[in-house]
C-alpha cells in the first residue's frame, strides 16, 4: 500500500505558487472552502517517487506568520495546529528568483516552528535576463534546507522538487534564526513556564491580534506564573525580530546571490511606464476591453448557434424516440430547454474567463488596480477594491470574499454593498440573449452594435458601482484609517496550462454551480406551467375547440390555441397574471414577470425559465432566441422584445439585486441582515424605476 | 400502465427538485456535525 503525505506550498503572492501547484497536481485537483470560513481552499495529489503519493494543499499568499487578514489566518492556523489533518509532514516554500530578499522572510519564520522545509526557487528561467546567480551549495548550507530552482513556465526543475519532497525527512528541521534572541530573558521566562511547546509558535500565539480558531492564545494570560508584556512592547519586539530576520537574509544573500545589473534587459520599466501613464494608461485599458467584448462576440457565435440547434434537436428527437406522457413532456419541455438555456453560453464566459486569465497571469491586471486606485480614491474606496470590483464580473460570491484584505471597515463595508452593481456572468446570460432581439447587427468602426451595448452595460454597472461608493462615503459615519499597498508582479508570457486551468475551473463551476440550481427550477417551473387547478385548464381542448369551432382553423393552430389557453390558466399562469400589473408599465408581460420572479434565486434563470414557459405545449423545433422572437405583445401587438421593453430588462437586471446567494454572503461577511436588506431594497427600487422611465421614454 | 409509470416519475422529478431548492436555500433544517471532544480534538481541553 502506498503511503500518503501532507505537503503544504507556502508563499508570497505572485511567486507562481499556483503554477507550481498545477505542475504538481495537474487535473487532480479540487477547490472547495476551509471549514466554517469563506477562505478557497485547493487541494490535489501528486504521485511522488517510489509510490509515494502527496496531499498537496495551496495555502493562501501571505508576506509572513504576522496575520493581518482572514486569509492569512488560514496559514498560521493550520502551522500551528499539529491536530489538523492538514499538518504538513512538509512545507514547500515557494519564492521568486527575484524577490528572494522578501521571500526569505516568511521561509526563515517557518523554519522556527521546525517543519521539514524545502525552498523552491521559482522563475529561474528569468535569471539570465535578469543577470542573477545563485549559489545553491551556499544557500542551502547557511538557510538548512534543501534548494530546488525550478521553472514552472519551462517545466524545470518539477521532477527535482518531487524527490526533494518524497525525501523530507533527510531535511533539517534546525531554525536558521534564533529569535529569541531579540529578548533573551523573555524568552527564557516563557520557556520556563511552557517547557512543552514550541516556542516560536508560543511566541506567535501571543503576538497575533487575531483570535484563532484551533489554537488557544488564552492559555497564555491564564498561567500566574507568566505575565507577558504590554501590546506595544510585543509590537516593538515583532519589529526587532523582523530586522533580526533581515540582517540574517542580507547576510547570507551578500554571499549567495550576485546580481549583474549591466546584464540585466530591463523592458518593465519601459511597459510600466506607458502602462500605468495617467492618459495612455487609460487609453490602453479601454482598448483591451473593447477588443475583449468583440471578440466575445465574434467567437462565440458559430459555436453558440450550434449549441442552440443541438437543443432544438434534443427536445425533437425525445418527444419522437419516447413514449408519448408527462415525463416525456418534462424531459422536452422542462429539463432540456432549460438546460439548453444555459449551455448555451459556455463559449461566451469560456472567453470572458480566457482573457482575464490572461490579463491576470500576464502581470498586467497588477497595473490596472494600480491605475484605478487614483479613480478609487475619490469615491471613497481603495485600490484594493478594484480586485473584488473585476473578479466581480465572475461573480460577486467570491469578489465579496476578496474584500477581507481591505484594512479600512468603511472601505470594506462600501465595497461589500457596491460590488453586486459589477456585471457578473450570471447576467451575461440575460444580456447576451436579449441584446441580440433588440441591438441591430450592424458595426461602427468595424465594432459590432451588440458588442459596444455590451461593452456599455458593462461600464454602467462599474459606474453605478462607483457612484453608489461614492454616495455611501457621504451616508456612512464610519471613521477608519486606510493605506494602500500592491505588489506588480513582472510581466510574463501567460502560461498555457495556467490559463486553461482557470478557464476550465470557472467554467464548470458556472455550469455546474448554476446549472443544478437552473435544473430543479426548470422542472418546477414545467411542473407549474403543465397543470393547474379548475375546469379553465382541465376542459382547455373543449372551451377552445368550441370557441373557435366557427373560424375552422387547421389542426395546428388549433393545437396552439390550447396550448396558450393551458398556459394562461395553469399555476405558472394564474401566478404571472397576478403580478402583471406590477411589471407592465415596465413593458414585460406575465411570462417575463414570472422569469424575473423565478431569477431571483439566480440571475442566469431569466433565460432557462423563457425557454421553459414558451416550449411547454410546443411541437416545433425551435431555437430558444426564435421562441423569444416570436414572442407577440398581448397588448400592444407587436413583438414583445422591442427595443423599449429590451433596453428596459437589460437597466432592471444591471441593477436589481436578484441573487440570493449573493445576500446570504453579505450577511455573513456584515454578520448582520441589516445591510443585505437595504441592498436589496434600494437595489431594486433602483432598477424598477430606472427600467420604468426607461420603457415610458423609448415606447 | 405507461401513463402512470410517467406520471410517477415526473412527481418524483418535481418533489426532488422541490427538495434540492428547499435545502439549497436553507428552508429546510441543516444536520449539525456532530462534535467530538475526544481527546486529541482542537477543544478537547487537554492540551
Amino acid at each position: 500500500m502506498s503511503k500518503q503525505i501532507n505537503v503544504a506550498l507556502i508563499g508570497n503572492p505572485n511567486t507562481g505558487k499556483t503554477s507550481v501547484f498545477n505542475a504538481l497536481t495537474g487535473l487532480n485537483q479540487k477547490v472547495g472552502n476551509y471549514p466554517g470560513i469563506t477562505v478557497e481552499k485547493k487541494e490535489g495529489i501528486c504521485k511522488l517517487p517510489r509510490g509515494v503519493k502527496a496531499h498537496i494543499i495551496d495555502l493562501p499568499g501571505t508576506y509572513s506568520l504576522n496575520a493581518s487578514s482572514l486569509d492569512e489566518n488560514v496559514v498560521i492556523e493550520l502551522l500551528l495546529n499539529k491536530n489538523d489533518k492538514d499538518y504538513p509532514d512538509v512545507a514547500v516554500v515557494v519564492s521568486d528568483v527575484e524577490n528572494l530578499k522578501r521571500n526569505l522572510l516568511l521561509y526563515t519564520q517557518i523554519k522556527d516552528l521546525q517543519i521539514p522545509t524545502v525552498l523552491a526557487i521559482n522563475m529561474s528561467d528569468r535569471m539570465s535576463y535578469k543577470g542573477i546567480h545563485l549559489d545553491i551549495a551556499y544557500l542551502e548550507r547557511e538557510l538548512k534546507t534543501k534548494i530546488a530552482l525550478i521553472s514552472t513556465r519551462k517545466g524545470k526543475g518539477i521532477d527535482q522538487l518531487k524527490e526533494l519532497i518524497t525525501n523530507y525527512k533527510e531535511l533539517s528541521t534546525e531554525p536558521c534564526v534564533n529569535a529569541s534572541e531579540i529578548d533573551k530573558d523573555y524568552f527564557n521566562k516563557l520557556r520556563t513556564a511552557f517547557p512543552n511547546q514550541l516556542l516560536y509558535k508560543l511566541w506567535l500565539v501571543i503576538t497575533q491580534d487575531v483570535n484563532f480558531g484551533n489554537v488557544n492564545r488564552n492559555e497564555v494570560d491564564a498561567i500566574n506564573s507568566f505575565k507577558t508584556k504590554s501590546k506595544t512592547d510585543l509590537k516593538r519586539l515583532q519589529q526587532k525580530e523582523t530586522i533580526k530576520r533581515y540582517q540574517f537574509i542580507n547576510n547570507t544573500l551578500k554571499k549567495g546571490q550576485t546580481i549583474d545589473l549591466k546584464s540585466a534587459k530591463d523592458l518593465r520599466i519601459k511597459l510600466d511606464r506607458i502602462l500605468t501613464h495617467k492618459v495612455w494608461g487609460y487609453l490602453i485599458f479601454g482598448f483591451i476591453l473593447l477588443l475583449i467584448f468583440q471578440a466575445i462576440y465574434d467567437w462565440s457565435s458559430v459555436p453558440m448557434d450550434f449549441i442552440d440547434s443541438t437543443f432544438a434537436s434534443l427536445s425533437e428527437w425525445t418527444k419522437n424516440v419516447m413514449p408519448e406522457g408527462a415525463f416525456t413532456n418534462l424531459l422536452a419541455e422542462g429539463i432540456i430547454p432549460g438546460l439548453g438555456g444555459i449551455v448555451i453560453f459556455i463559449p461566451q464566459i469560456a472567453f470572458l474567463f480566457l482573457f482575464i486569465s490572461v490579463l491576470e497571469e500576464s502581470g498586467y491586471m497588477s497595473r490596472v488596480v494600480f491605475l484605478m486606485d487614483r479613480i478609487m480614491r475619490r469615491f471613497g474606496l481603495s485600490g484594493k477594491s478594484v480586485v473584488p470590483l473585476i473578479s466581480g464580473t465572475a461573480c460577486a460570491i467570491p469578489a465579496i470574499m476578496a474584500t477581507r484584505n481591505i484594512e479600512s471597515w468603511k472601505e470594506r463595508l462600501i465595497t461589500i454593498l457596491v460590488t453586486p452593481f459589477t456585471t457578473c456572468s450570471a447576467r451575461l446570460p440575460v444580456y447576451l440573449i436579449i441584446i441580440a432581439l433588440v441591438i441591430p447587427e450592424g458595426r461602427f468602426l468595424g465594432l459590432s452594435y451588440q458588442a459596444l451595448t455590451l461593452m456599455l452595460l458593462y461600464l454602467i454597472g462599474f459606474g453605478a458601482a462607483v457612484g453608489s461608493a461614492w454616495i455611501l462615503n457621504k451616508v456612512l459615519k464610519i471613521k477608519s484609517k486606510t493605506f494602500f499597498v500592491v505588489e506588480m508582479p513582472n510581466y510574463k508570457v501567460p502560461l498555457f496550462k495556467n490559463v486553461a486551468l482557470t478557464v476550465l475551473e470557472k467554467t464548470k463551476s458556472f455550469v455546474f454551480g448554476a446549472g443544478k440550481i437552473i435544473l430543479a427550477i426548470s422542472i418546477v417551473l414545467w411542473f407549474l406551467a403543465s397543470y393547474g387547478p379548475g375546469d379553465d385548464f382541465n376542459n382547455a381542448e373543449e372551451i377552445v375547440t368550441t370557441q373557435f369551432s366557427s373560424e375552422n382553423l387547421a389542426q395546428e393552430e388549433l393545437d396552439q390555441k390550447i396550448a396558450s389557453h393551458k398556459l394562461e390558466h395553469s399555476f405558472i399562469g394564474i401566478a404571472g397574471h397576478a403580478i402583471e400589473p406590477a411589471i407592465r408599465p415596465l413593458g414585460y408581460d406575465w411570462k417575463i414577470g414570472i422569469a424575473i420572479v423565478s431569477s431571483f434565486a439566480a440571475r442566469e434563470v431569466f433565460v432557462g425559465t423563457l425557454a421553459t414557459i414558451y416550449s411547454v405545449g410546443s411541437d416545433e423545433e425551435e431555437t430558444i432566441k426564435n421562441r423569444m422572437a416570436g414572442e407577440v405583445n398581448p397588448i400592444l401587438g407587436g413583438p414583445l422584445f422591442n427595443f423599449a421593453s429590451g433596453i428596459s430588462l437589460l437597466l432592471f437586471y444591471a441593477f436589481a439585486m436578484q441573487c440570493m446567494s449573493t445576500l446570504a454572503i453579505v450577511k455573513r461577511e456584515t454578520n448582520s441582515w441589516k445591510w443585505p436588506a437595504y441592498q436589496l431594497v434600494i437595489m431594486s427600487a433602483f432598477a424598477y424605476v430606472v427600467a420604468l422611465i426607461a420603457y415610458q421614454l423609448l415606447k | 400502465m405507461n401513463t402512470i409509470i410517467q406520471n410517477i416519475l415526473v412527481f418524483i422529478a418535481v418533489a426532488l427538485a422541490i427538495l434540492f431548492l428547499l435545502n439549497k436555500y436553507g428552508v429546510l433544517p441543516k444536520k449539525k456535525a456532530s462534535k467530538s471532544k475526544a481527546c486529541g480534538q482542537d477543544d478537547c481541553g487537554c492540551h
